[in-house]
């Protein structure tokens, strides 16, 4: 039987669900309805709507063609392209004869060297066969959030202490929206392009870890200011050759240290921020790190690399455990309470667990065991729901389990009970945009003390709140 | 009972086993490497077997385990000692002079000679020797390149010394995070390698100007002290120095020299920053309160660390401080541990206060510093129920009037005039710049000592937050208040050093190692606050607090605290 089997039927072409309390699905007009005629819970969230307020003046590659063309000499423009672009671009401007009309001999000259060049690089790459992609390229094929490039919200990230929540925009820029203040605090510095990931500081109220193409971009963000643009001497660049992009940045529970993850390095660096310091955690074999997840107690760190494997670091001595997905790398993964570990890998349409039992951490022969088949099927209304899995989000208690599909514009939240060692997964509910609209990435809030606020970030720029409450009274 | 040099010692002697493991299989590398002749690669073999099991090897590895011993020696000197205080340039001027830096810096010469003896002998350069047969003459020549490195080894010892010892300041630093010492040796290796090559070329520079300058006149002495002639052209000319190619020579012999000594710290470094656990209870070996009591020491930072790491990961220790001892039914390993942590933070908080305020009250905080020590060490106001007699307020009170007995007598009021003079002196420019208090290094000097403070905070907050659940008995819970008390009183004092606007000039530090230290503590010691305030907001209200600290603990409650 599918595991779709027994979800409450999507609402009608003109309504969008709104929030579920004790079982009951609640679902109103898009336009009209409202989430306050249900619940109160959310009343002080903060609205976010980010298509109004983003500025189009970024430089990527797509708009460098707007700007005119100026004609250089030769010189001032190879060094104007070493400066900006490196030693190789500039030797490829130097020897593409449609630049270099001037000298024969330097293009000639220019053309020799990038080939051997190429022979070294081709050689590097046959070596690393995971440095081929660069800078934006690898964060995008290992991103959590469906089209990282052009959605209008990159990543999203709630506060672990306060209702607050922190939108990376696809302009790069960082929004700081809370619950209490009606302004909005935009984070912008010149080193933070290609946002991938947000973390907030566990056991303080201000620090926020970006990680970005250069590397990790720690603000501070003191919440008694009034400053709309905090100036970038609030933030702290932590950065190191060859880790670059940063895929993944995540807080210790404790909030001591910070691991930052690239896609491009194939070692995880665990930081100290204040003294700037960091160190390299690295094993054979695996290729680039994408991304890392603390667990509860920080006790046990999950990472997973661009191949098959992934590791389980135990934080007491900083050992890993090895492990191997079926297939593909690991796409998603969350850690849940008393250890328990839920991953999906990449083109399948299974969640595994990884259960911390004496007998499971013992034998070596042990597996992770498929605990939720979510195979593409079709539901009565047309819509399909499942298939390969993009995002897993699971909420602080561990009670619902929201997944992302590649294929499917529906946000399937499942609830999850633990019974006898034993996870229990039952449907819960869909949640589905206004017309074309598809989820880009998701989260849940961490202390909605009601029951569990899943936070969806939309492809049109709108992010809803919806709330699941249950109340014991009921 | 092990005590303080126990441990360290241990730690010093296995990193000198480390050390010449790896010193030898650098010397073995560097064999291999020499003679490579892919077309032979038997003989290849055969010949680097030869050498490494010839007298001669052995003869070197005997020589690196004196070098290796006499380089723990100097490490654990300086690591041993607490930091030295110096306020002013001139003390730090006087104190470059000390019979111990003089001794330690004619031992790194002769270290350096042997070491770079050492390196090219295994090389087969063939600058090895004083001496050789004259081309031309009759007689015994001065072969001036072997003089060159020899002299050079010597330099480089020096420079290593002076730079590393004189004008740095050599502090363990402890990793965040701690892996085995394989991998961090690993991770180290490459690190090592470029660093040493990289950093023999200053020294090199510096080595050949000297030599140009005054290479003539070692020459001179030597080749009459052994009456040897001359007859290759001299080194301390431009010319000759770069077609003779011996400056390559140096360089690479340099370089190993700077990897050796590189390898040995970082081998130190690594054993001796190991996390240790230290029991709860335990009559045989150094309990952790005990260790905690060490303060500055080596053993005091182990203690902190040990402190840090229990509360957040050990749930077995955790739950021997949560218990009551049989018999008697009182918390002693909490009170204990309590005690020495509060001492640990107060301490701190009074010196910065001590900085942030002027001189007066220096002299006010001194002498409570001393009432303090004895209170603390001995009765704990919160620890028994019992009466203690001997330690009333009135004895105490007595006791410093027998101390301060000499009051307005002659010589003491010659001796204020005389501090005055002194003081007014000091403020004389040219005098003020030697003897006058340097504005940072006050601050500086506590900052440094920083790192065992913070360990301390944010493992008490950790043992703290973790007694909601696991405190059984409430021992902890009934000393919230005053853990929070401290806990918000240093974070006050902390704060007089950042306040916008108004901060003195003696605040403003120039050293990044301090600046970052600052902010280190000030981020720990509010982690720590906001550990207990976040784990414990529910029953905030139900813990007696002082109106004034709960004002101070309102901002953490609401999350407005940045």
């Amino acid at each position: 039987m599918s595991a779709f089997h027994g979800f409450p039927e999507l609402p009608g072409p003109e309504e969008i669900p709104f929030c579920k309390l004790n079982e009951v699905y609640c679902c109103a007009n898009s336009r009209y309805g409202n989430i306050s005629t249900f619940t109160n819970s959310t009343r002080s969230h903060p609205v976010i709507n980010v298509t109004r307020d983003i500025h189009h003046h970024r430089t990527t590659d797509e708009n460098i063609s707007m700007y005119i063309d100026v004609e250089d000499n030769l010189l001032k423009k190879i060094t104007s392209v070493w400066y900006k672009q490196g030693f190789l671009e500039a030797l490829a401007v130097a020897a593409d004869p449609s630049v270099n009309r001037e000298s024969q001999a330097l293009a000639y000259a220019a053309s020799y060297v990038l080939k051997v060049a190429n022979v070294f690089s081709a050689f590097r790459y046959f070596l690393q066969p995971h440095l081929k992609d660069i800078g934006p390229k690898i964060v995008a094929n290992y991103s959590r959030t469906r089209n990282w490039g052009n959605a209008p919200i990159k990543c999203i990230a709630w506060h672990p202490h306060t209702t607050k929540m922190a939108v990376a925009t696809v302009d790069d820029n960082v929004r700081i929206y809370c619950s209490e203040v009606a302004f909005v605090s935009t984070l912008k510095c010149k080193a933070q392009g290609h946002v991938s990931s947000l973390s907030w500081r566990p056991f303080s109220a201000s620090e926020l870890a970006v990680g970005c193409e250069q590397g990790v971009i720690v603000w501070t963000v003191d919440p008694n200011s009034m400053f709309t643009k905090p100036s970038s001497s609030n933030a702290v660049v932590l950065k190191r050759p060859g880790h670059s992009p940063v895929t993944d940045v995540s807080w210790s529970p404790n909030g001591d240290l910070l691991i930052s993850c690239s896609g491009a390095d194939t070692s995880m660096l665990i930081w100290d921020v204040s003294m700037e310091t960091a160190v390299p955690l690295r094993r054979v074999a695996g290729g680039g790190i994408i991304f890392a997840r603390w667990s509860f107690d920080a006790s046990k760190v999950f990472a997973a690399t661009s191949s098959i494997i992934f590791r389980v670091w135990d934080t007491k001595r900083w050992k890993p455990d090895r492990w191997c997905a079926r297939g593909n790398h690991v796409v998603a993964a969350c850690w849940g309470p008393s250890d328990i570990l839920l991953f999906a890998a990449k083109g399948e349409p299974m969640v595994y667990a990884l259960t911390n039992t004496g007998l499971m951490s013992g034998s070596q022969t042990s597996k992770a065991l498929p605990v939720l088949d979510v195979t593409k099927v079709e539901l009565p209304s047309g819509d399909t729901v499942g298939g390969p899995i993009l995002d897993m989000c699971w909420d602080p208690t561990g009670k619902y389990l929201a997944i992302l599909f590649e294929e499917s514009h529906l946000v399937t939240v499942f609830c999850t009970t633990k019974l006898m060692l034993q996870l229990k997964i039952t449907p819960c509910c869909f949640v589905c945009g206004m017309d074309v609209e598809v989820p880009s990435t998701i989260a849940f809030q961490q202390n909605f003390s009601e029951g569990a606020c899943l936070t969806i970030a939309w492809s049109s720029g709108r992010v809803q709140h919806f709330p699941i409450i249950y109340t014991d009274t009921y | 009972m092990e005590t303080q040099s126990d441990i360290f010692s241990k730690r010093l002697i296995i990193s000198v086993l480390w050390n010449i493991g790896l010193q030898t299989f650098l010397a073995v590398v560097l064999v291999f490497l020499i003679q490579v002749d892919i077309l032979h690669p038997v003989s290849w073999i055969t010949s680097t077997l030869h050498d490494i099991f010839g007298w001669k090897m052995g003869l070197n590895i005997v020589l690196l385990i004196l070098v290796s011993f006499f380089q723990a020696y100097v490490y654990g000197s300086y690591y041993m000692m607490p930091l030295p205080k110096y306020f002013t340039r001139f003390s730090t001027f006087l104190n470059m002079f000390s019979v111990q830096n003089a001794m330690f810096s004619v031992l790194y010469a002769l270290s350096g000679y042997f070491t770079m003896g050492l390196y090219s002998s295994l090389a087969k350069s063939n600058y090895n020797i004083l001496k050789k047969k004259c081309d031309f003459y009759d007689g015994q020549c001065l072969v001036e390149p072997s003089l060159f490195l020899q002299f050079a080894g010597m330099w480089m010892g020096l420079y290593y010394f002076l730079n590393i010892h004189i004008f740095g300041t050599t502090m363990l630093m402890f990793p965040h995070v701690y892996q085995d010492k394989f991998q961090q040796i690993k991770l180290a290796v490459n690190n090592i390698l470029s660093m040493g090559f990289r950093n023999s070329v200053m020294p090199v520079a510096y080595y050949c100007a000297f030599y140009y300058l005054w290479g003539n006149k070692p020459r001179s002495l030597v080749s009459e002290a052994y009456s040897l002639y001359l007859e290759d052209p001299p080194l301390d000319n431009v010319f000759n120095l770069m077609k003779s190619g011996i400056w390559i020579g140096l360089w690479f012999y340099t370089s190993l020299f700077f990897v050796s000594v590189y390898t040995m710290r970082t081998i130190f470094n690594i054993v001796l920053t190991e996390p240790m656990k230290f029991p709860i209870e335990s009559s045989s070996s150094l309990v952790l309160h005990n260790a905690l009591a060490l303060r500055a020491q080596f053993n005091g930072y182990l203690g902190a660390q040990d402190l840090r790491i229990m509360s957040m990961t050990d749930l077995a220790r955790r739950q021997q401080i949560y218990t009551l001892s049989q018999p008697g039914g009182h918390p002693r390993n909490w009170n204990n541990l309590l005690e020495q942590c509060i001492s640990i933070i107060n301490d701190f908080s009074k010196e910065l206060d001590a900085v942030n305020g002027d001189g007066k009250s220096n002299e006010a905080e001194a002498s409570k510093l001393r009432n303090g020590n004895v209170s603390t060490s001995n009765g704990f106001q919160f620890s028994g129920n019992l009466r203690n007699m001997a330690q009333s307020p009135k004895l105490k009170e007595l006791k410093d009037h027998n101390k301060n007995k000499q009051e307005d007598t002659f010589i003491n009021a010659i001796k204020d005039d005389f501090n005055v003079f002194v003081h007014k002196l000091c403020q004389k420019p040219g005098i003020n710049y030697l003897f006058g208090e340097l504005t940072d290094t006050k601050l500086k000097f506590l900052l440094m000592q920083a790192q065992p403070v913070m360990w301390t905070c944010e493992g008490l907050a950790s043992i703290a937050a973790a007694s909601l659940n696991e405190d059984k008995y409430g021992v902890v819970q009934n000393d919230l208040p005053i853990v929070i008390s401290t806990l918000i009183n240093l974070k006050q004092n902390l704060d007089k050093l950042t306040k916008p606007g108004l901060v003195p000039r003696k605040h403003i530090l120039n050293d990044s190692f301090a600046i970052k230290m600052k902010t280190a503590l000030i981020s720990s010691v509010k982690r720590s606050i906001y550990k207990i305030a976040i784990t414990f907001s529910k029953y905030i209200h139900e813990i007696p607090l002082d109106p004034d600290i709960q004002v101070a603990l309102q901002p953490f409650l609401m999350c407005k605290e940045a």
